[in-house]
């Protein structure tokens, strides 16, 4: 009972930074249909430049978030004014291909700067944890988990309450009635892939410390936060919350009680099993397809 | 003139597909430079790999990013076979057996792919890569695990170098490509074509795209398993990071893009540049370890965003355009005069209280909280021209919907006649004689209009899956009803590049190509001109003579009520009220819900 609670705590720490992660992929995909499949070596990216700023400047590699959110956000910008805006209205397989080229190109550049070795941030409060009773809350866990809650309930508050979310979420429901109303919808595109990618910043500075990485770790986390998405419903925030929570909980399960070999199995189990029996995910609302736009 | 060149073009094309085979063939005897045999060989077998991928990407248009598992799964059959079970035996035994195991993968997972599309579709097929790859690194009993697995090396004569590799290879992508060339010209291939166009419209006139995909995918990866025992045992050495390599699917797209994906030889023409290209920049410096990435990154956006088509298809369509250009001006001539030659079918008296042929029982659908239909009750007549009027969001094409089976209803039963019809598959229902237009035309865009109008089927069969495309008497009925509809002139033009009113001509002719009991008009009239529209009811009302029967949608009030008999009224999802159209247009209800009470003022 008492390991079964703390895979659980563990779990949900995990899924806490799984839900930011997600988070970004899922606001692009419900703006603009596009699954940006570089989101995992864009975060990759991001930890990198975090690992860089902790050995280089001694910045904490949780609080370096600040500097690589903005990074990060200029980086989405330019990637959707360089390459994204040019496949809008292409079929959904041409933008996988873009973005997957792009994952490729980040995983390179990433290689290329700090080489393929294994990277990983390891500041004072690395190894420790809190302990309350039976149960163990490691450090790192914790803080990331909380950034994570921070970051999120921020693009929250951003989506709910200032025009640019009300803006997003028109262009998420309707692209040409939320053109007819004033929105740009092109300028709402760019903005909205900026701030999903800016996700990847503060998502990046805190997976720095929890997990080693290298270039090419993007594939397990790309499958991971797809399967996250998935599970939750495409473009829902709050489905992709409860996907993560899902899936952080699940594989530390696997990894506990069959093996952690098998662990790395449980997002493409979860991407096939829910596509195929509830493809529109546990929030996802089943919408009208036959009104072609 | 114009002829002459293009057939010189096409022969030249051929000339040089025949000279470059013959080179691949003679290479070996010629030179024993084993650097450019392996160059060959790897080009060769991604050349097999990008072949099979276009029959299911490129054809089909279901884009699988994860084809390289068929590699794997076949060098996997290979290699244990030879060192598990049959130890001794020459790993080429077991290369038919990849072929057949990579197969049967593909028929079960294809069956279950194959209900997804777009997104859900590519990232399934990688999924289903590194699936395979962790339980290969997992299942070590089987597979060595991480250790990989060891072939025996070969035992022939030193002077004959890797030629067994270069042959076998080089005669598997004969195959391969004598696959596609055989599916492209078959019905089976003309679905396929189909489906990638427009997937429910396909199901629509009777395909049965099921069945079609899962073939689809069976024919894209038997030859990718085949090639994968061969490259098993050219390596000598598999592991399960080597084999189930998401970089290898990237090389197959790149090379079927670059080459021209839905072409027969764009896949291997584009293999032979990009793995020579590969091999070479392999030995840059300036192109090593993760630069590599960018340059395939950078190489493969580049195609997606400029060359989306390929080299082969942005080539042919130039020329097309050109061409097109020319034939433009005869797109607004005026339409041949209607020769009525369709198929006779006993004529029935249109008698409005006859024998109900399609029957509506309560069917209600929800889109979320909107009930677009709700329990919804009529019946259309055999032999009647029947017309389904009331305001927009009334759910009159949400009906056709759900009578023809693009949408699955939530409750209800819809007779079909005298079979309930609602549980079978939209192929199914065409096959049960409904014919449906759609108020926004959807023709297979990239086919042509002859085309178009072939491609509806009657019935499924597996031998007709065999059959050609166009055949002599369905091609000679083809242009008797494009004849019928006065469009025959256009025949050999590309459907996309018709007007809207010369398109909903051609739906109608592709309809009747089904030969339907049953046909459904959703606004036979709207858009198009004032001569058209009277053009439209002449032929209805032909049809109708013959025997067969209308459901229309249509705004165009004095056209309903000048050919329909009854009108049901719907309004909120259910039938407001039905009879002869004298009646129901004087029907309050009617008035209030969709006619407007200016309406009779204005018949006066």
């Amino acid at each position: 009972m008492t390991q079964l609670v703390q895979v659980l705590i563990l779990g949900l720490l995990i899924g806490g930074v799984y839900a930011l992660l997600a988070s970004g992929l899922t606001l692009i995909f419900g703006v603009m249909n596009v699954i940006n499949v570089a989101q995992g070596a864009l975060f990759i990216f991001a930890a990198f430049l975090s690992w860089t700023l902790w050995k280089e400047a001694g910045i904490d590699p949780l609080l370096s978030a600040l500097v690589t959110t903005p990074i990060m956000f200029a980086v989405g910008w330019l990637m959707y004014v360089g390459t994204i805006q040019w496949i809008s209205g292409k079929p959904a397989s041409m933008s996988v291909l873009l973005t997957f080229a792009l994952a490729l190109v980040i995983e390179g550049v990433s290689g290329m700067v700090w080489s393929t070795t294994s990277h990983s941030a390891t500041p004072g409060y690395f190894a420790s944890s809190y302990r309350i009773g039976d149960f163990y809350f490691p450090k790192a866990q914790v803080y990331g988990c909380g950034i994570a809650v921070i970051v999120l309930l921020a693009l929250y508050a951003l989506l709910r309450g200032t025009w640019l979310g009300r803006a997003i979420r028109a262009v998420s429901e309707n692209v040409s009635s939320a053109r007819l109303v004033g929105v740009n919808a092109h300028n709402v595109a760019a903005l909205t892939f900026a701030v999903g990618v800016a996700t990847t910043g503060a998502g990046g500075a805190i997976a720095s410390v929890l997990y080693p990485f290298v270039p090419g770790s993007h594939y397990v986390w790309i499958s991971r936060l797809l399967g996250i998405i998935v599970l939750g419903g495409m473009g829902s925030l709050p489905g992709a919350v409860i996907g993560a929570l899902a899936m952080g909980v699940s594989e530390t399960m696997t990894a506990t009680y069959v093996s952690p070999r098998w662990a790395t199995l449980v997002p493409y189990v979860v991407i096939m099993v829910v596509l195929l029996a509830r493809p529109q995910g546990i929030m996802g609302a089943k919408l009208r397809e036959d009104v072609v736009v | 003139m114009e002829r002459a060149g293009e057939l010189a073009l096409r022969h030249g094309f051929a000339a040089a597909v025949a000279i470059g085979a013959l080179g691949l063939l003679a290479y070996p005897l010629i030179s024993d430079n084993l650097y450019y045999q392996n160059m060959i060989i790897l080009s060769t077998l991604l050349a097999i790999m990008a072949s099979g991928w276009n029959i299911i990407s490129g054809f089909t248009g279901y884009v699988s990013l994860g084809h390289s598992v068929f590699l794997g799964i076949g060098a996997y059959t290979t290699a244990l076979l030879s060192i598990r079970v049959f130890e001794g035996a020459s790993p080429f035994w077991f290369v038919p057996v990849s072929a057949v195991v990579a197969g049967v993968f593909a028929a079960v997972v294809g069956a279950i792919l194959m209900r997804t599309r777009g997104h859900a579709f590519v990232i399934l097929t990688i999924a289903f890569l590194f699936v395979m790859q962790i339980v290969t690194l997992n299942w070590s009993d089987l597979t060595n695990g991480n250790h990989g697995v060891t072939l025996p090396l070969p035992r022939w004569d030193a002077a004959y170098q890797d030629w067994p590799f270069y042959y076998s290879l080089l005669g598997l992508l004969a195959l391969s490509v004598a696959l596609s060339w055989w599916i492209r010209r078959t019905k089976f291939g003309m679905g396929l074509i189909a489906i990638r166009e427009d997937e429910s419209k396909a199901a629509g006139v009777g395909i049965n795209t099921r069945v079609y995909k899962v073939l689809a995918y069976i024919a894209s990866a038997v030859f990718v398993g085949a090639a994968g025992g061969v490259y098993a045992y050219y390596l000598t050495f598999i592991d399960p990071r080597g084999m189930f390599r998401i970089i290898v699917s990237v090389q197959i797209v790149l090379a079927a893009l670059l080459g021209g994906r839905g072409t027969i030889m764009g896949p291997v023409i584009g293999a032979f540049i990009f793995e020579p290209l590969n091999e070479v920049t392999n030995n840059v410096e300036l192109l090593a370890g993760p630069r590599r990435l960018v340059f395939y990154g950078a190489f493969l956006a580049a195609i997606v965003l400029l060359l989306p088509r390929g080299i082969i298809p942005s080539l042919a369509e130039i020329r097309t355009r050109r061409r097109e250009q020319r034939t433009a001006a005869t797109v607004g001539q005026r339409l041949e005069r209607p020769l009525v030659r369709v198929a006779e079918r006993a004529p029935a008296a249109a008698d409005p209280s006859g024998r109900p042929l399609l029957e509506v029982r309560g069917v209600g659908k929800r889109f979320g909280g909107l009930a677009a239909l709700d329990d919804c009750t009529l019946a259309v007549p055999e032999g009647s021209i029947t017309a389904l009027i009331g305001p927009n969001g009334s759910g009159k094409t949400t009906l056709f919907n759900v009578v023809d089976g693009t949408m699955p209803h939530d409750h209800g039963e819809v007779w079909f006649d005298g079979r309930r019809i609602d549980g079978l598959s939209p192929w199914a229902r065409a096959h049960a004689g409904i014919g449906r237009t759609f108020q926004i035309t959807r023709l297979f865009r990239e086919m042509t209009v002859l085309e178009n109008v072939v491609t509806p089927l009657r019935s499924f069969s597996w031998r007709q899956l065999g059959a050609d495309a166009v055949s002599g008497p369905e091609a000679e009925r083809a242009e008797e009803l494009l004849e019928f509809v006065g469009m025959r002139r256009f025949a050999p033009m590309r459907a996309g590049a018709l007007s809207y009113g010369q398109q909903k001509l051609v739906e109608l002719a592709q309809v009747l190509m089904l030969d339907p009991k049953l046909i459904m008009l959703d606004e036979p009239a709207g858009g198009i001109n004032p001569t058209l529209i009277e053009h439209m009811a002449e032929m209805i009302r032909e049809l109708n003579r013959r025997g067969t029967t209308f459901v229309i949608v249509e705004h165009n009030v004095p056209l309903v009520l000048g050919l329909c008999n009854p009108v049901h009224v719907l309004a909120r999802g259910s039938c407001l009220c039905s009879g002869p159209p004298d009646t129901v247009q004087h029907d309050p209800a009617v008035l209030d819900a969709y006619l407007g009470e200016d309406y009779l003022a204005g018949v006066g």
